[in-house]
């Protein structure tokens, strides 16, 4: 399984991954590795190994005495096995023309490239990861992204893979666990933490843009904004309980731009267009005239035409609407995926 | 931008380079000087030595009144020196490394591996520094004369073990004298360098299952180097230099290191022999000047670092 524990930095992912790994005391719980107990035992005794953000290799040594240091010091293996071992990893991960270099004469992607070497060779039972590709320049990242994954595959061994990258904890991960001020905040899969967010704190985290949110007030069926009022069906009302103050959230790729306003769909004006490429990232104001205008954001197709200064409907449709409790950040209601349309693209 | 202009801005930052140049060579000639006139009169016969151009070199009796060419001073010097000499390398070189050593492990201790009231050692290390060479000369010798049986273990030392003499005994109670006092110093020095390491790359050896002393010596140790560097000219100098213990605790006798010896060397009755003193003096400096040469290029990275 490969975990991603995913905040924003000081939420304490760093802290977790340490006592995983034993260099922080755990004052508090249990930490079980298989159906053993590791909470007291040294870090040498866990069977882990870690990648670190800076790599952490041994400067002196070339990076074949850096593979070989963990077996050497870990394991009786015989010099012959651990030569052919070093090998072997070395091969698999495409570094066998480095083994005689030091660290200080490779790029960044190689230094990266030995220090997971130096983890895999020791075959441990759970590799932890530090932020390993926040020094790599954004093209290597990707790769590197994809090269973890295939990687974490074929070995089969359980990562905890910390990052405050979202893009790679939706990637990467089988699962991911959401931080946030040292609390846990939802555990699931990537998709399941997009669409069914446990709160407010989840859906503004991941996504990108994130999530727009809107402070509201149900009034009997309708929602009460500062700018516009939205009508409710039955079926969400009966969702929210009996609460009413409320925080509104939409995704920008749900607001849709539409001509003509209605009941869903409210008149705004286009402050900035962000153009991706693929797609055009819409910042849209209710009070485009005032100095500072609160924008919200929509995301449209790349070859959509829209201007500056232009006036835009923008539709929140029904369905997409997720609904938080304002004091709690609880979510009340989450968006349906019965509409969504699914591609099952098979040959 | 016209030719002339470029031509007198170009023509000014020549001057600048020729004053430059002018002062420094000046001020190097008047540094040198003392050397030189050091170094001319070692090598004049002190039976021709006048004293009254002492930094010409001995030309005669090509220039009357510089005294001819003689290398007698070097060599009475090194007679009357050797001695001195050779218990002062006795002493030196394994104060300099187990000063350097146990400064480096404490600085280890101290830095790099956990655990509580670190700091409050740390402050006595510091303190160690500020200890004044006189307020311990007493105490010194009451220890070493009174309190340890050193001298007593020597006996049957020197009769069992072929070159060891029973005066040795007082230069293995300067050996520990100078290592504790160079400890403190050493510790400062490695604390500062060990607090550069990354901490992550020791918590990846404790990952790979190295312990607390392996970690040292395969992780932190081949590190230190540069340091070492520093370290050990700076307490070879330091060991080398020093007569103030070697008073207190060697005394007189067998057991004379070359600072000692250099006191009396030239100096009778009959007057002062000045080359045979400035020879002796350059002599007893080489030491340091092959240390500062041997060790430079690591000293400069250790110090820079």
């Amino acid at each position: 399984m490969f975990l991603v524990l995913v905040g924003p930095s000081g939420c304490g992912k760093s802290t977790t991954l340490r006592m995983i790994a034993g260099l922080e005391t755990v004052t508090d719980g249990e930490i079980r590795l298989g159906d053993r107990q590791i909470n007291d035992s040294s870090p040498a005794d866990r069977d882990i190994a870690m990648v670190f953000q800076s790599y952490a290799l041994y400067p002196h040594m070339t990076v074949r005495e850096n593979m070989r240091f963990g077996l050497e010091e870990s394991t009786d293996m015989p010099d012959d096995d651990i030569t052919t071992t070093v090998e072997q990893t070395a091969g698999m991960m495409g570094i066998e023309e480095l083994l005689d270099r030091k660290p200080s004469d490779l790029s960044g992607g190689q230094r990266q490239r030995v220090a997971l070497g130096r983890a895999i060779v020791r075959d441990p039972a759970a590799f932890l990861m530090d932020e390993p590709l926040s020094n790599l320049d954004a093209k290597l990242r990707a790769t590197m992204r994809t090269e973890l994954q295939r990687l974490q595959e074929t070995l089969d061994t359980t990562t905890v893979y910390v990052t405050h990258d979202q893009t790679e904890a939706m990637t990467m991960g089988d699962r991911i666990a959401i931080l946030d001020d040292g609390k846990l905040q939802q555990v699931g899969t990537p998709l399941e933490c997009f669409h069914q967010p446990a709160n407010r704190f989840v859906a503004g985290f991941i996504g990108e843009p994130s999530m727009n949110f809107f402070d509201v007030e149900r009034r009997e069926n309708r929602l009460v904004a500062d700018r516009f009022s939205y009508p409710l069906s039955e079926a969400t009302v009966a969702q929210l309980g009996d609460a009413t103050e409320l925080t509104l959230g939409v995704r920008p790729s749900d607001v849709a731009l539409v001509d003509t306003t209605g009941a869903d769909a409210f008149e705004t004006t286009v402050d900035v267009v962000e153009p991706m490429g693929n797609e055009n990232n819409v910042y849209l104001a209710f009070d485009a005239a005032s100095d500072d205008p609160d924008t919200f954001v929509a995301t449209v197709g790349g070859m959509d035409r829209v201007e500056t200064g232009q006036t835009v409907a923008a539709r929140f449709p029904e369905s997409a609407l997720h609904l938080f409790d304002r004091a709690s950040g609880e979510a009340l209601r989450n968006r349906e995926l019965a509409d969504a349309d699914e591609i099952d693209p098979r040959v | 931008m016209s030719d002339a202009f470029a031509g007198g801005s170009d023509r000014r930052d020549r001057l600048k380079r020729v004053a430059l140049y002018a002062v420094l060579v000046a001020m190097a000639g008047f540094y040198l000087i003392p050397i030189e006139t050091g170094l001319m009169t070692a090598i004049t016969s002190p039976e021709t030595y006048t004293g009254q151009t002492p930094f010409l070199p001995p030309l005669e009796p090509l220039v009357s009144g510089t005294g001819s060419f003689s290398l007698a001073p070097w060599a009475n010097a090194f007679d009357g020196l050797a001695r001195g000499l050779a218990n002062s390398f006795i002493l030196v070189v394994p104060a300099t490394v187990l000063s350097g050593l146990l400064g480096s492990m404490a600085a280890y201790g101290l830095t790099n591996v956990e655990w509580r009231g670190q700091i409050a050692v740390y402050v006595l290390f510091i303190a160690g520094i500020f200890i004044p060479y006189q307020a311990v000369l007493v105490p010194l010798t009451q220890f070493w004369y009174n309190v340890v049986p050193l001298q007593a273990a020597f006996g049957p030392l020197a009769a069992a073990v072929p070159l060891v003499q029973e005066y040795h005994w007082k230069l293995v109670a300067l050996i520990v004298t100078h290592t504790a006092y160079g400890i403190p110093i050493c510790t400062l020095l490695f604390r500062a360098h060990y607090k550069k390491l990354s901490d992550e790359m020791i918590e990846a050896a404790r990952l790979d299952g190295a312990s607390v002393s392996t970690i040292y010596r395969r992780i932190v140790l081949p590190l230190s180097v540069p340091m070492f560097a520093v370290v050990f000219i700076y307490q070879f100098t330091q060991i080398w230099n020093d007569l103030l213990f070697a008073l207190t605790i060697v005394q007189f006798g067998d057991a004379s290191v070359v600072t000692q010896e250099l006191v009396g060397i030239g100096v009778s009755q009959s007057g002062t022999n000045f080359p045979l003193r400035m020879a002796a003096a350059l002599l007893a400096a080489l030491p340091t000047l092959v240390v500062y040469v041997l060790f430079g290029d690591k000293f400069a990275k250790g110090v820079t670092a």
